[in-house]
């Protein structure tokens, strides 16, 4: 909302600089975003919250100013001398939409002469930033800026009729704005018709066919309350704002409808001369209630946490023209003036007397003390696994939730459901919520490829989002995607490390799995404790042609809850022996199709006491070991807990060990 | 006791080839233990007063072991001789001390960095104010993002007509759920939880329907805050959220509350702090006002303890609630959201 500082002072003879007055009104609530010099004048940009409809007329804000100077306000007169000439021979209104306006007047001024308005008008109205038209039109603008109450003049002469019917649009009618915009309507539309077409858009703009112009002679003049959800949704649909359905849009003071026709016809009268038709066409069927609000004293300072003398607070809300009612030891009976619907509550009350007397003047001082806050154990985990992945080299980045729908033309991993769609999406091949992270690394791969950083060790710990069958509630589900640039196994070492630290002592089980996300034969679904935990994979070769990629990446999706749900938080300790290890390193050749794991298992199910660890490190083909074969190299690190071992005992072990292999899986030492 | 004599000598002998740098100190090394003087003997020295069951076993064991030694000094050596296979031999070669001695060592050559990663900066804005608000007692809570009309407008005091349900400024989901618009969400099911005294905050993403441009993100991070209890009143809001911008601005900022709107908090507060790109002298961070908004607040609204039934003439409480993508951008003069959501290498790793 712009205000003029020197028309302000029309409303209330202030002394306050432009930075005075500024700091004033944005202590009070009214933020002065921008003070701009023009002229001899300047222009505030005043910020008016949503609840303070009664701020969007310089009045309404000089009603404020009032307030903090503690001056009086003066509300310009609106009386007016009448032609005996009445309005109701003249013209008849019908509304035929009570609902969507509440109130409709009119007025009628004859026989005036269409020019320029003085001088000192049009300045005014530059400084807001609204360009002079013509007297008339000048008039109706600067009193929808002093009162904040639109207004419309037809040129009465061009109503055909000379009638005017507020109802809704058929559908399909057709009206072109001033603005020029031609709009079609549909019945929804709340429009002002004289007896054959819309010549207004209720609340928003008039039409072009009835425009007051240089040759205008007779006015019909309308002021209204127009309902603020319908202009809303108008002008939305319309896409035509103004003034008028900003105001509209917020709520205008049903009392104020009068007063600003009346004073725009007197000024229409005293600057275009002419003569007002006596009378004023009203139909108004708001029922007006007094709101009647009681604020208990010990309420205001137990919720402000300071003192303030009754009389200060009767005084503040005197000053913001509310009438005290009555008046007890700690309470005052209020009447809130019919401009300030939103205060229908004490703490309403107490906020008008908060935001008066100051915050500055409210103490940043507490007993709130100090209190302890359990442990968040979800964040506990985020917060090892992000500060494990930090220490490998991962860098972590965060991608929108809102994706293309291109995501359901890949296989489903966490389901086979389409992604849940938005129904308003800010552009229309953005409209799914992602039910992977994968896609969204690869772009961010992608990106930095594009930018010069060839290696993108990434990842991102976020929900992703599942639709459910039969209207259940859906499931966001945070997980953890890992894009690795070093290969299977080191993203497979990556996941292992944050098991172990997170004392998850289960072995990941790797089941094959097919998806055009991944390489066939290096790609796995993984479970953990009989449970799907995620999936791992070397990103497919048609994948890796769409993004153009100049190396191969692995990624990894996990279920973070799962992680959450089975980590252990605390470590628990073991002594360490104190004695030596004796070390064995073995090579073996086994048949192809053998897997580590089965080797592994095959040598934990012995079960050995001295048996510290079983390390692999070498996996090797070639024509001597022949074909169909391989030879695995790993070493078995002995230990006992009370002695050192003797190489007698490991060397029984070894053999036990080796006869095993040899029984279960066909598997002989390499000699 | 011998046995594991003859174990740790080995162990010992391998680390300290493993660690010898030149032909040198490998030869100092088969001295040692190889020597006339060198330690194998002097085990060799202790066998023929072992008693006789062990006698030839340890004789074995000792012989084996100078074996293995011997070999071990050979392989070693090889790593410096120029006829060494480099195919099998994966140690680099090494200069010899002579010539770093004489200086030849560029001590300036730039070291080898290990790998690091990062911490997205919005994680690192979250972090730092969960770990202010947590010595205040502040519990981390978390809500859904897929969220009902109902707690994302009803129980919050917002007017079935009110513009912000509209959808230009909400996403609607196929659904009959939307993506919520604010984390006020979680004040609502964390009361609807849980009895007073209430303290919690609560981060997470919130939507938008905003077209995306330097300053607007469709998809964007909040922190909500929320302190219930009996008693409570402004002055206590005031210092709570003066304690934490001082903290995480700075204690020389200045502060400014002033008077605004919100439909779940009555009276409601903006709090401004100084401009720390200018010092408050006018910028166009600031638009030249040398004040910065960076929280909304205010007394929790009695139509929100009726919503979720608390007696609202027994508790009082503050809420709170702050962007987390313009308390970054502020902090480091960030001037671009999409920045954060871009995920170019080159901005994350300067956090």
């Amino acid at each position: 909302m712009k205000i003029s500082y020197h028309w302000l002072k029309d409303y209330c003879d202030h002394s306050l600089s432009v930075n005075e007055l500024s700091e004033g009104l944005t202590n009070a609530g009214l933020v002065v975003d921008a003070s701009t010099p023009l002229g001899d004048d300047f222009c505030l940009d005043v910020e008016v919250t949503s609840n303070r409809p009664d701020c969007l007329g310089i009045l309404g804000i000089a009603r404020e100013v009032s307030v903090i100077v503690r001056d009086k306000l003066l509300i310009p007169g609106v009386e007016y001398p009448t032609n005996t000439e009445n309005i109701e021979s003249e013209t008849t209104v019908v509304n035929e939409e009570k609902e969507l306006c509440p109130r409709y007047t009119a007025r009628i001024i004859k026989g005036i002469t269409i020019g320029p308005s003085p001088e000192w008008l049009q300045k005014r109205l530059r400084v807001l930033g609204l360009r002079p038209v013509n007297n008339v039109v000048d008039i109706t603008n600067y009193v929808l800026m002093e009162s904040g109450q639109p207004l419309h003049a037809f040129d009465f002469d061009k109503l055909e009729g000379k009638r005017i019917i507020v109802r809704r649009a058929a559908n399909g009618e057709t009206l072109e704005a001033i603005d020029g915009t031609k709009c079609t309507f549909t019945s929804d539309v709340l429009v002002i018709a004289d007896t054959k077409r819309p010549v207004a858009i209720a609340g928003i703009m008039g039409g072009k066919g009835t425009e007051v112009t240089e040759t205008t002679k007779n006015i019909f003049l309308e002021s209204a309350f127009f309902e603020p959800r319908n202009v809303r949704r108008s002008s939305r649909k319309l896409g035509i704002k103004s003034d008028s359905s900003f105001r509209f849009e917020r709520h205008v003071d049903p009392e104020c409808v009068d007063w600003a026709s009346r004073r725009a016809a007197k000024m229409i009268q005293e600057i275009a001369g002419g003569q007002i038709l006596e009378g004023a066409i009203d139909l108004n069927s708001i029922q007006l209630k007094e709101t009647h609000v009681t604020l208990r004293t010990p309420k205001l300072t137990s919720l402000l946490g300071i003192h303030l003398e009754k009389n200060e607070m009767r005084d503040i809300l005197e000053r913001l023209c509310f009438t005290i009612i009555s008046e007890e030891d700690d309470r005052l009976e209020v009447c809130v003036p019919s401009f300030r619907g939103d205060v229908y509550r004490e703490i309403d009350l107490i906020e008008e007397i908060a935001r008066i007397h100051g915050y500055e003047s409210i103490p940043a001082t507490s007993n709130i003390g100090v209190k302890l806050n359990p442990e968040n154990r979800f964040d506990s985990v985020v917060e090892k696994v992000k500060s494990l992945l930090y220490g490998m080299g991962y860098n972590e980045v965060i991608t929108d939730s809102i994706v293309d729908n291109k995501q359901d033309l890949h296989t489903g991993l966490w389901t086979d459901m389409n992604g849940i769609r938005i129904t308003n999406p800010i552009r229309h091949d953005q409209d799914q919520l992602r039910k992977t992270i994968i896609l969204n690394l690869l772009k961010v791969k992608k990106h930095n490829q594009n930018h010069g950083t060839e290696k993108t060790s990434i990842y991102e710990l976020s929900k992703i989002y599942l639709g459910k069958e039969n209207g259940a509630p859906p499931d966001e589900r945070v997980c953890l995607s890992i894009l690795c640039e070093d290969g299977f196994l080191p993203l497979k070492g990556v996941i292992e490390v944050i098991l172990h630290r997170l004392n998850i002592n289960l072995m990941l089980a790797p089941h094959p799995f097919q998806s055009d996300l991944f390489n066939p034969g290096k790609s796995a679904k993984l479970q953990l404790g009989g449970k799907i935990f995620g999936y791992v994979g070397e990103v497919s070769g048609e994948l890796m042609h769409n993004y153009d990629f100049r190396s191969t990446p692995c990624i990894a999706e996990l279920d973070f809850e799962l992680l959450v749900n089975m980590a252990t938080l605390e470590n628990s300790y073991h002594k360490t022996s104190s004695f030596p290890t004796i070390v064995r390193d073995l090579a073996v050749i086994a048949d192809e199709a053998i897997t580590w794991a089965e080797i592994k298992g095959s040598i934990d199910t012995l079960k050995m006491d001295y048996l510290e660890e079983i390390e692999f490190f070498d996996l090797y083909r070639s024509k001597q070991i022949g074909q169909g074969k391989k030879s695995i190299a790993f070493r078995l690190i002995f230990r006992a807990n009370d002695r050192t071992l003797r190489n007698d005992e490991v060397d029984v072990c070894q053999d036990e060990i080796l006869k095993t292999l040899e029984n279960s899986l066909n598997i002989r030492l390499r000699s | 006791m011998m046995q594991e004599r003859l174990v740790a000598l080995r162990s010992r002998a391998k680390d300290d080839l493993a660690k010898a740098k030149t032909l040198n100190e490998i030869e100092y090394v088969r001295v040692h233990y190889l020597g006339r003087k060198g330690a194998i003997k002097e085990i060799m020295k202790a066998i023929p007063s072992l008693p006789p069951e062990e006698k030839s076993m340890m004789g074995k064991m000792a012989n084996q072991l100078k074996l293995e030694i011997s070999d071990e000094v050979e392989g070693a050596k090889k790593r410096f001789s120029p006829s060494s296979d480099s195919s099998t031999d994966k140690t680099p070669r090494l200069k010899n001390n002579a010539q770093d001695a004489k200086g030849s060592f560029d001590l300036s050559l730039p070291g080898k960095r290990q790998p690091y990663g990062h911490i997205h900066p919005i994680t690192q804005t979250i972090n730092e104010i969960k770990s202010i608000f947590s010595k205040l007692g502040f519990a981390v809570e978390y809500g859904p993002e897929l969220e009902q009309e109902y707690y994302n407008f009803d129980a919050l005091n917002v007017p079935p007509d009110h513009p912000s349900r509209e959808d230009f400024d909400t996403f609607y989901l196929d659904n009959k759920l939307l993506l919520r618009s604010q984390t006020s969400t979680v004040q609502i099911r964390t009361m609807k939880k849980r009895r007073p005294p209430i303290r919690m905050i609560a981060p997470g993403k919130v939507y938008r329907p905003d077209t995306v441009d330097a300053r607007h993100a469709s998809m964007f991070h909040q922190i909500e805050g929320l302190l219930v209890d009996e008693g409570v009143s402004f002055q206590d809001l005031k210092y709570a959220l003066t304690s934490f911008s001082k903290i995480y601005f700075g204690q020389d900022i200045k502060m400014r509350f002033r008077p605004s709107f919100f439909p779940f908090t009555e009276p409601s507060a903006e709090v401004d702090i100084s401009c720390s790109i200018c010092n408050a002298k006018g910028c166009r961070v600031c638009s030249h006002s040398g004040w910065v908004e960076v929280l909304g607040a205010g007394m929790v609204d009695p139509n929100v303890f009726e919503a979720v039934g608390y007696d609202a003439e027994k508790y009082t409480g503050f809420a709170f609630g702050m962007g987390v993508e313009r308390l970054t951008m502020l902090r480091y003069g960030i001037d671009d959201i999409r920045l954060f959501f871009e995920n170019d290498l080159r901005f994350l790793s300067q956090f």
